[in-house]
């Protein structure tokens, strides 16, 4: 059933890159084929059960121990069901395009191997997946960006490929420090390699860090960030934000958190300050920015950090059991409500620029009056990021803040001014882009139409049910069996 | 149920919003729904609720008497303000006004019937949020739009507070509860009373956070009524009376909140008498007012404080809608060209009544609760008695101001007062009225028992005292109503300033900067390793060309040793050995270039692996390689054969 779940995408995107299909019949073909990968997940979900389900495994390479292995625990099932709604919104989202066919291939193309890297259990096949994800967003920002979208996706794809290299080291390393080699997660997970102290699993550890910290991204490595946003089409900068960038953190907690937990524990504190440092850091940035797209993507930088603050945390080995396993719950609720509300908020900026091929916020105002369903939707998607009460990510943010003030009680503290200095710069976007006087040159500004709230409305929804009961989600993650325990590899 | 009280005029309002329509069916559904709300409430005392949120969280509700008073009073604040806010208000936004003033009611019901700390967080935040779009609803002008996001950051600052007490107590417990919080002792405990506090002063618009209550003026007249009286600041004085039992024990608490009261019941107070227009006036009261409460919270009387707080949600609530009235008569908020008693005898009436409650006056309910606080911080000292003594004597002053300047004697102008409007302010007058029967031991005996508040014995030396600051301060304040005042240069005392220039601006400059390093300092490091790397193939390059031109005649003879390097070495070193012959044979090069197909002098070329260096297009070069790969070859059949 996962197998389908890559498999439809990726055949779909075959299918357009060589049927010559129309432009709608290109957007539909793509989106079936995410709206089919999402009814896989959802079958698996609904099937159940504990720890990794669903699992397949075809021998591929056998003397190297590599295989397509794939399988989902709470986490990555959650994490590829948001990636594939996510992918249905930002497929479906109305867009005109020159070369569409080729586009909503690519589209296509990435929905299998994002879908395909949260589910896979094999390491080679990850890391494959994490590659070929960095081409497929390479060519969306590069053939359909404006400005400078040539470089912009340069330096996202040379950046990440770099941090990539890394990890395929990392990996490699892990894998023959299995007592046979393999690369097979659940093994590595249950008999964790590199249990001890030295130099070797500490450099391994940081060539992880620095890799997944690339795609995260963390202070200070997250600068190629905002110009591939910034270019980027609407929907790939939704697809980028809400997916690519959950690849990071979630390769953080499946490689070094589960698979290296002692070296993990080691540097927990250093994560911890660069998460607490990316909090901070991307949300006075963000501040400051007069560009609506720079703005809601150094937000994700702000955001990113609670996640790594949560994963660090989690992997402290400090504090209560409570207080890991609630800062762990908080980090993949963070990663699921960034994934939308951010979604979301790209899918807005994107609506704007299809209207106005601007985004500079000065030029805005007093939107509210022409459009009040995107006035709505954006306000519902800002206070939702801002991490008000009743919306996904207060639920990230309260459960990622309860756990580290039993962990780590001062950085806990710094990083509550966080959640003061998003409030300040959400609500200033709001006011210059909605409020006050509509400029002569918006007057024929339009609201969205009847796909574009529906896709929005279908995002927003599930950020307010998971804002009010949080409950299904928690208990489908399952944050306790995440966190390993502590000295079992040693 | 009694989450009912909470999400019954959420939804009903957010239904409102959504269907809209005419002033009266406004009036009728938001009314209808502050009604059904009020009905809710009182069926709900003593019941508790339970919601597993998530497996470590579980949101808890309950209404001791305490809270089921705050409980009753909301809606029925609210209802008054719903028919005067459904005639008063612009007709343009209407149903989002009624129905997100519903939403706030329904946050602060949920921060009201909170029995732990993250249920109080969530309701805490919506109110806020709710105020946010309330203060910014007339969102075509610029000004009520910064306002409202000045008010909401402020108060979020102040939420950080409630953060820092639910994570210590999460921390120590293992509970959010508040019989958790009840067990903490040593410095959770004092987090926890801390944060608490500092949340509640930052809602409550106490020093050094009240500069938001002015700005929080730019909101319709109506949103301010119900914002002062019963939610949003009424939660700050509530959440504390409320919380008593459990954070009283920190140390220094009693003290700390005293201090900040008083400072704040004074300083408010000097504020709100200098104040010429009528709602900031107001606000600088609403400040005042809340000091006392919090004041008598900390001298251990939260029961006392809470009917304070319901006795001033009536007048408050009053005296906003009067100045409503006021300003749609006059279309000014300033004082000194108001004087509507001749024009409005019926407002005036009604806004006396208020006004003389707010200022203390006996027999109305106003002065009865204000005795009762006095007595209260008798209780913690002289000092502490002192201060609330002249607090209240500026509360008088200011009431009587406000009452004189809006509605004295004045030219007789034509205008009416809306039905609806009088409706809400009849209720509310009627309910200062009616609240004065506490004046009644009968009465205040039973209301004090119902919702378990001590009434402090006070002394009568303190009673005259009291009462002498309060005929000082209405001769005061009619003296201040007469005087042509100018308005105050700095707005509360400089503190909106200070923020600007100690805050605000240092804030957006550090944003800017920090912005521009981050694209010129922290994108060094992708660029710095580009340039590594380019230097590095650069380099790399170089040494390639040069290891290859260097293979000096000597050093041909050691590669030759090893297979691949043979034919380079061998190349290179006949380059160099026949690049003279070259030059003088360039003739003879293009005769044998004619005998050797040009294609296989390419291969042996590319075999050569110099391929660069053929392609550079000097034809001497490489023809001289090929006389030279020639000569080699000579050679080897010679010598080798």
């Amino acid at each position: 059933m996962l197998t389908l779940a890559i498999l439809i995408p990726l055949l779909a995107s075959l299918v357009l890159a060589f049927v010559p299909l129309g432009e709608v019949a290109s957007r539909w073909t793509a989106t079936g084929a995410a709206a089919l990968s999402l009814v896989a997940l959802v079958i698996v979900w609904a099937g159940g059960g504990d720890g990794f389900r669903a699992v397949a495994e075809v021998p591929w390479i056998p003397t190297l121990g590599i295989a397509w292995r794939v399988g989902v625990d709470g986490m990555s099932l959650a994490l590829a069901l948001m990636s594939a709604l996510i992918f249905v919104a930002a497929t479906a989202w109305p867009l005109k395009l020159h070369d569409a066919r080729a586009y909503y291939a690519w589209m296509a193309f990435l929905a299998g191997v994002s879908i395909g890297l949260f589910v896979t259990l094999d390491l080679i096949v990850f890391y494959v997946f994490f590659d070929l994800s960095l081409v497929g967003m390479y060519f969306l920002i590069g053939r359909w960006g404006h400005g400078d979208a040539q470089h912009a996706a340069l330096k996202f794809f040379v950046y990440t490929l770099a941090g990539s290299l890394l990890i395929l080291i990392g990996i490699i390393v892990l894998a023959l420090n299995m007592p046979t080699l393999t690369f097979d997660m659940r093994a590595m997970i249950d008999s964790p390699p590199l249990a001890a102290a030295g130099m070797v699993p500490g450099l391994v550890f940081l060539a992880f860090v620095i890799g997944f910290g690339i795609k995260t991204p963390v202070f200070p490595v997250h600068t190629w960030l905002p110009p591939a946003h910034v270019n980027a089409p609407g929907p790939a900068s939704a697809i980028l934000a809400g997916v690519l960038l959950k690849m990071g953190t979630y390769g953080l907690i499946r490689i070094p958190l589960q698979m290296m937990p002692d070296t993990f524990a080691r540097w927990a504190l250093p994560l911890a300050i660069v998460g607490v440092i990316s909090i901070l850091w991307g949300s006075i940035v963000a501040f400051a920015q007069d560009n609506l797209k720079r703005r809601i993507a150094y937000t994700s930088v702000n955001h990113m950090g609670y996640t790594v603050l949560g994963i660090a945390v989690a992997g402290s080995a400090l504090g209560s059991e409570t207080a890991r396993q609630l800062a762990m719950t908080g980090a993949v609720v963070e990663m699921i409500a960034h994934g939308l509300i951010t979604g979301a908020l790209f899918l807005i900026a994107g609506a704007v620029w299809q209207r106005t091929g601007d985004y500079h916020l000065p030029n805005f105002g007093g939107l509210a009056g022409p459009a009040p369903r995107l006035t709505g939707a954006a306000t519902l998607a800002a206070f939702a990021s801002l991490g008000l009460p009743g919306l996904a990510g207060f639920v990230a943010e309260l459960h990622i803040f309860l756990g580290a003030f039993g962990v780590y009680p001062w950085l806990a503290a710094i990083g509550l001014l966080g959640i003061l200095i998003t409030a300040a710069l959400f609500l200033r976007m709001l006011r210059q882009m909605f409020f006050g006087d509509l400029p002569k040159e918006r007057a024929g500004f339009t609201d969205l139409d009847r796909t574009e709230t529906a896709l929005l409305a279908g995002v927003l929804i599930l950020v307010v049910l998971i804002g009010i009961w949080p409950t299904w989600l928690l208990s489908l993650i399952d944050a306790a069996s995440l966190i390993p325990t502590p000295g079992a590899g040693g | 149920m009694i989450w009912a009280l909470a999400y019954v005029p959420v939804l009903a309002g957010l239904a409102i919003w959504a269907i809209g329509g005419t002033r009266a069916r406004l009036a009728t559904l938001g009314a209808g729904a502050a009604a059904a709300t009020l009905g809710l409430a009182l069926f709900s005392g003593d019941r508790t609720g339970r919601f597993v949120w998530s497996e470590l969280l579980v949101l808890q509700a309950a209404l001791p008497p305490l809270a089921h008073a705050a409980a009753l009073l909301v809606p029925a604040i609210l209802l008054p303000i719903t028919l005067y806010a459904a005639s008063h208000e612009d007709g343009r936004g209407l149903p989002r006004l009624i129905g997100l003033m519903l939403v706030f009611t329904g946050g602060m019901e949920l921060v009201i019937v909170a029995a732990d700390l993250v249920t109080l967080l969530i309701g805490w935040e919506i109110v806020g949020a709710c105020s946010w779009a309330l203060i910014g609803h007339k969102w075509r002008s610029q000004a009520p739009g910064l306002s409202a996001s000045f008010a909401f950051v402020l108060t979020r600052a102040g939420d950080l507070g409630l953060f820092i007490a639910l994570m210590a107590t999460v921390t120590a417990t293992g509970s959010a509860s508040y019989g958790a919080l009840g067990t903490l002792d040593g410095w959770p405990l004092s987090l926890a009373a801390y944060g608490l506090l500092l949340a509640a002063v930052s809602k409550a618009g106490q020093v050094p956070f009240a500069p938001w209550l002015f700005r929080a003026m730019d909101g319709p007249t109506s949103v301010s009524a119900l914002l002062h009286s019963a939610t949003m600041v009424a939660a700050g004085a509530y959440i504390l009376a409320r919380l008593h039992p459990q954070l009283s024990a920190a140390p220094g608490f009693g003290p700390a909140a005293m201090v900040i009261g008083l400072a704040t019941a004074i300083l408010g107070g000097v504020v709100a008498l200098r104040q010429t227009h009528a709602k900031k006036l107001l606000a600088g009261s609403t400040s005042a007012q809340t000091g006392l409460m919090i004041a008598t919270i900390g001298a251990g009387y939260p029961g006392v404080a809470v009917l304070h707080l319901i006795v001033h949600a009536a007048s408050k609530g009053a005296l906003f809608c009067a100045a409503g009235v006021a300003h749609r008569v006059t279309d000014t908020f300033d004082l000194r060209r108001m004087g509507l008693a001749r024009a409005l005898p019926v407002t005036t009436a009604l806004t006396v009544i208020a006004a003389l409650s707010l200022a203390a006056v006996p027999p109305l309910s106003g002065g009865w609760s204000k005795e009762e606080v006095v007595k209260a911080l008798e209780h913690a000292g002289p000092i502490w008695a002192a201060a609330i003594i002249v607090a209240g004597g500026l509360s008088a002053a200011y009431a009587t101001r406000f009452a004189i300047a809006a509605f004295g004697p004045g030219e007789d102008r034509d205008s009416t007062v809306k039905r609806g409007e009088l409706a809400g302010l009849a209720l509310l007058s009627g309910a200062v009225l009616a609240l004065s029967a506490l004046w009644w031991p009968p009465v205040h005996d039973v209301v004090a028992a119902r919702i378990g508040a001590d009434l402090p014995e006070g002394s009568r030396l303190g009673l005259l005292a009291s009462l002498a600051a309060v005929a000082f301060g209405i001769l005061a304040g009619l003296r201040a109503a007469r005087s042509d005042t100018e308005a105050p240069a700095m707005e509360w005392l400089g503190l909106p300033a200070l923020y600007e220039h100690g805050l605000i601006r240092p804030f957006h400059a550090l944003a800017i900067m920090a912005a521009r390093a981050d694209d010129r300092v922290i994108d060094l490091i992708p660029r710095g390793a580009a340039t590594v790397a380019i230097f590095l193939a650069d380099g790399l390059s170089r040494a390639d060309d040069d290891t290859l031109d260097g293979l000096a005649p000597g050093a041909a003879g050691a590669a030759m040793s090893t297979g691949g390097q043979i034919w380079r070495g061998a190349v290179g070193t006949a380059v160099r050995a026949t690049s003279g012959l070259a030059a003088l044979g360039a003739g003879l090069g293009e005769r044998l270039s004619d005998l050797i197909p040009n294609g296989s002098g390419r291969i042996a070329g590319m075999a050569g692996a110099d391929l660069r260096r053929l392609q550079t297009g000097l034809a001497h070069h490489y023809y001289s390689i090929l006389v030279a790969g020639f000569a080699l070859a000579v050679g080897l059949l010679i010598f080798g054969g």
